[in-house]
């Protein structure tokens, strides 16, 4: 078969559907990867959260409850899954750093530390920062990251700011891949005479080449320097995405970009194909499998009406927690609405519960139960349950 | 006014893919340029977003934007309503009219090309707002307008239309005569009815009436076609996108919605044959090491990359499919003084970006992006179609 017809097609472009894609790929699969736009991924820190509250997040991951998808992916198997991502990165020329048994931190642009566990080799050196003097340095007129935020967290620090000639994330970004410009920005940084410690920037070191940037930085001034990442446009979320999607190209993947599913083509308790909207003709898109991987509310895979919660791609039965008085919380910022908990339940091999698919599986933070904000696990339930959804569909086509 | 942008959550997805907001400041970029800036549009005010003829309309922005928002649209119909109270520089009325320079400059060829190439000739052209870093596409006499128009068994159950283009037509007949031979070898019956531009230029140089104008000679003769049974068939993306996103769309065509049912993207057509078993292709060998541009029209078309299908079915050939940027040309825009300086930023970051995977030739659906990326890599850039017709041999050609 030529035209759109595949393997297994995944729905959602997203942290979760890439690496589900991925996995399916190199297994010498016809994949599809179906994306209405670009994924929330592109604004996150592009580091990964495995689970946030513990010191191991592995062995955290045991005092879930019982319901938590995390469980169906297992600790072995989220381990594994934690180094195949981590050996995908390394191939696509933006290697990740740290330890999946051991929580580290970054800066924020507020200058306080956030708790992650991956992450990208700019901003290995963020961790453990302790009382050091650390010098931030910032770009003229970039938004939303102002260094006296920083310093007002902490005693000893100080700033400097560079006049890029653009102020926007991906302008000076696009700056640092010139050789010229990086150039002029090092003999910039050598003449400031900062007294000892580390050096914070701004994550707006480079985007293709980012590592490179980064590390030819490092070597010419020989100081201890991490990037901070920013408010979106976030290039490191950025990075991570554009990998992730290069790689699914790279091992012969298709992808369908930029367009709403229109329908949904239904045989017995198999789904057959999905049409792609267009101002014409849809383009239909068959599989033997189907992947969902839409995400939750913000990305859009759920949406919640005055009645309740719809999936919208299949129209898959939901979960929402009774009553909604009891989601009700004193203070606005305690972590872990119940909404959270909505999405959709699955069996033990990733199959929608009540829905009767056979060849449907769901992963990413679609799935009920992962409180993904509660429990700090994003990108690392995106991984895990990415590739064992993938897993178990591998085994069904 | 469209309610779209409503849907915008101001995520700046659209701000991290959109070209020129990387490289030229003056651009505010797609968000606020478009759904941001719209709120505060008023009908009976006239436009004064000085900026709003930045904007390439790639439309990469749209394809990024995981609400549906379609900030290239906001600001087309912007650029629109600007120049119905702003002056239109010498250049945009110029580019408004790519088929009638194409059927004149066609003409007198010779004296064109070699004209176009003289430093006093750039001179004028500079004096006169275009930009010189690239030379101007050469014109050819033997246009696709003086080939044969039908071709194939007359009798033949598939029946295609071919929507050729103004590039093709006027200074690429060659790739146009090859894909209606390489269809008719298929079997097929092809007619190349007289047609004209398809609006795309007239609308990016903001002259609606005559891009309607232009859409309606051309719909009137496709629709024709499509009732007796005949599909379209575009090679160009940026054509293709016009036929099928604005006929319906913006510029209202009243077959608009028969004309993009009916019109298939060359290489999305094979795979059809294919799939429907009408067509068996031998493939054989292309010993080729290329990296596929993908254009950022064909990206909007939301089809998927076929030809990128066919090549994996072709045996020796290695392909790498670059999606990531846009070549900064735009059609028109990059020849625009004013903003050749964008244009040769984002020429020179796609060049790096493909030469980085080593290719020996660059392949693109668009002959805008083809001569872009070849003046900028110094690389053979082809049509696919070229690579299809190398590995089909149509006409029994030796390797």
């Amino acid at each position: 078969m030529n035209s759109g017809f595949y393997d297994i097609v995944v729905i959602g472009g997203g942290f979760s559907g890439l690496m589900a894609a991925i996995t399916l790929a190199d297994e010498g699969k016809r994949v599809a990867v179906v994306s209405r736009g670009n994924p929330v991924c592109c604004l996150s820190t592009g580091c990964i959260d495995v689970l946030s509250g513990h010191e191991d997040p592995i062995r955290g991951i045991a005092a879930l409850p019982d319901e938590h998808p995390y469980h169906l992916a297992g600790e072995e198997a989220t381990v594994r899954a934690l180094g195949m991502f981590s050996d995908i990165m390394a191939g696509a020329n933006l290697p990740y750093m740290g330890d999946v048994h051991e929580n580290r931190t970054i800066f924020t642009p507020l200058g306080t530390q956030k708790t992650t566990c991956l992450v990208p080799r700019s901003m290995e050196s963020a961790h453990d920062h302790g009382d050091d003097y650390f010098h931030v340095v910032s770009f003229r007129g970039i938004k939303d990251f102002y260094p006296s935020y920083i310093m007002s967290r902490h005693a000893r620090a100080g700033s400097s700011v560079y006049d890029a000639g653009v102020s926007a994330t991906s302008a000076i970004a696009e700056r640092f891949e010139d050789k010229t410009f990086l150039r002029k920005f090092i003999s910039w940084l050598k003449g400031l005479d900062i007294p000892a410690g580390s050096i914070a920037i701004p994550a707006v070191l480079g985007t293709r080449s980012a590592p490179l940037i980064f590390d030819e930085i490092s070597r010419e001034i020989q100081r201890r320097i991490f990037e901070i990442p920013t408010l979106p446009p976030s290039m490191p979320g950025q990075r991570l995405f554009s990998r992730l999607k290069n790689t699914f190209l790279a091992r012969g993947g298709s992808l369908y970009w930029g367009r709403d599913i229109a329908s949904v083509e239904r045989l017995g308790d198999q789904i057959e194909a999905v049409t792609i909207a267009s101002a014409g003709r849809p383009s239909r898109v068959q599989g033997k499998a189907f992947i969902l991987a839409t995400g939750s509310f913000v990305s859009g895979g759920l949406y919640a009406t005055m009645d309740g919660v719809k999936e919208t791609v299949f129209g898959l039965p939901t979960y929402l927690p009774d009553g909604r008085s009891t989601w009700f919380n004193d203070s606005f910022f305690v972590p872990g609405h119940a909404i959270e908990k909505s999405g959709i339940r699955v069996d033990s091999t990733f199959r929608p519960l009540h829905a009767g698919w056979s060849n449907l599986f769901v992963c990413g933070s679609i799935l009920a139960f992962s409180e993904v904000m509660k429990y700090g696990c994003g990108h690392g339930l995106a991984i895990a349950t990415g590739v064992a959804a993938a897993t178990m569909c591998e085994r069904q086509v | 006014m469209d309610s779209d942008f409503q849907h915008c959550i101001r995520c700046t997805i659209c701000v991290e893919n959109c070209p020129v907001f990387t490289v030229n400041p003056e651009f505010p970029g797609p968000k606020q340029a478009g759904p941001d800036t719209e709120r505060f549009r008023c009908d009976d005010e006239k436009s004064i977003d000085t900026w709003i003829r930045l904007c390439s309309q790639c439309k990469r922005c749209e394809v990024s934007c995981p609400y549906g928002v379609s900030p290239a649209d906001i600001i087309l119909k912007e650029q629109l309503r600007y120049s119905e109270t702003h002056f239109r520089p010498l250049t945009a009325l110029l580019f408004a009219r790519t088929h009638a320079l194409g059927a004149v400059a066609s003409l007198v060829t010779p004296l064109v090309n070699r004209a176009a190439s003289l430093r006093l000739v750039k001179y004028i052209l500079r004096l006169f707002g275009m930009s010189t870093y690239m030379p101007l596409p050469e014109y050819r006499f033997h246009t696709l307008d003086r080939s044969r128009r039908r071709k194939g068994k007359r009798k033949s159950p598939r029946k295609v239309v071919f929507f050729y283009g103004c590039y093709l037509n006027y200074n690429r007949p060659d790739i146009g005569r090859g894909i209606r031979d390489l269809l008719v070898s298929f079997g097929l019956r092809v007619v190349m009815p007289k047609q004209v531009c398809c609006g795309l230029p007239a609308l990016g140089n903001s002259d609606f009436d005559k891009a309607r104008r232009y859409a309606l000679k051309n719909a009137a003769v496709l629709a024709d076609y499509i009732d007796e049974g005949y599909d379209v068939i575009y090679a160009c993306t940026s054509c293709g996108l016009t036929l099928t996103h604005d006929y319906p769309g913006i510029l209202n065509v009243p077959e608009g919605k028969k004309i993009a049912e009916n019109t298939y993207n060359l290489h999305e057509y094979i795979l059809k044959l294919m799939d429907e078993e009408y067509l068996k292709l031998d493939f054989k060998p292309v010993r080729r090491r290329v990296a596929y541009h993908i254009p950022c029209h064909l990206r909007a078309l939301g089809i998927g990359y076929p030809a990128a299908l066919l090549f994996e079915k072709i045996p020796g050939l290695e392909q790498t499919i670059l999606e990531d940027t846009c070549c900064g040309l735009a059609g028109s825009y990059g020849f625009k003084k004013k903003n050749s300086a964008t244009a040769m930023e984002l020429g020179k970051i796609a060049a790096a970006a493909l030469q980085a995977t080593a290719p020996n030739a660059i392949v693109a659906d668009c002959g805008a992006c083809r001569m872009q990326l070849q003046h900028f890599t110094r690389l053979p850039a082809l049509d696919p179609s070229e690579i299809l017709i190398e590995s089909l041999r149509p006409k029994g050609e030796k390797p």
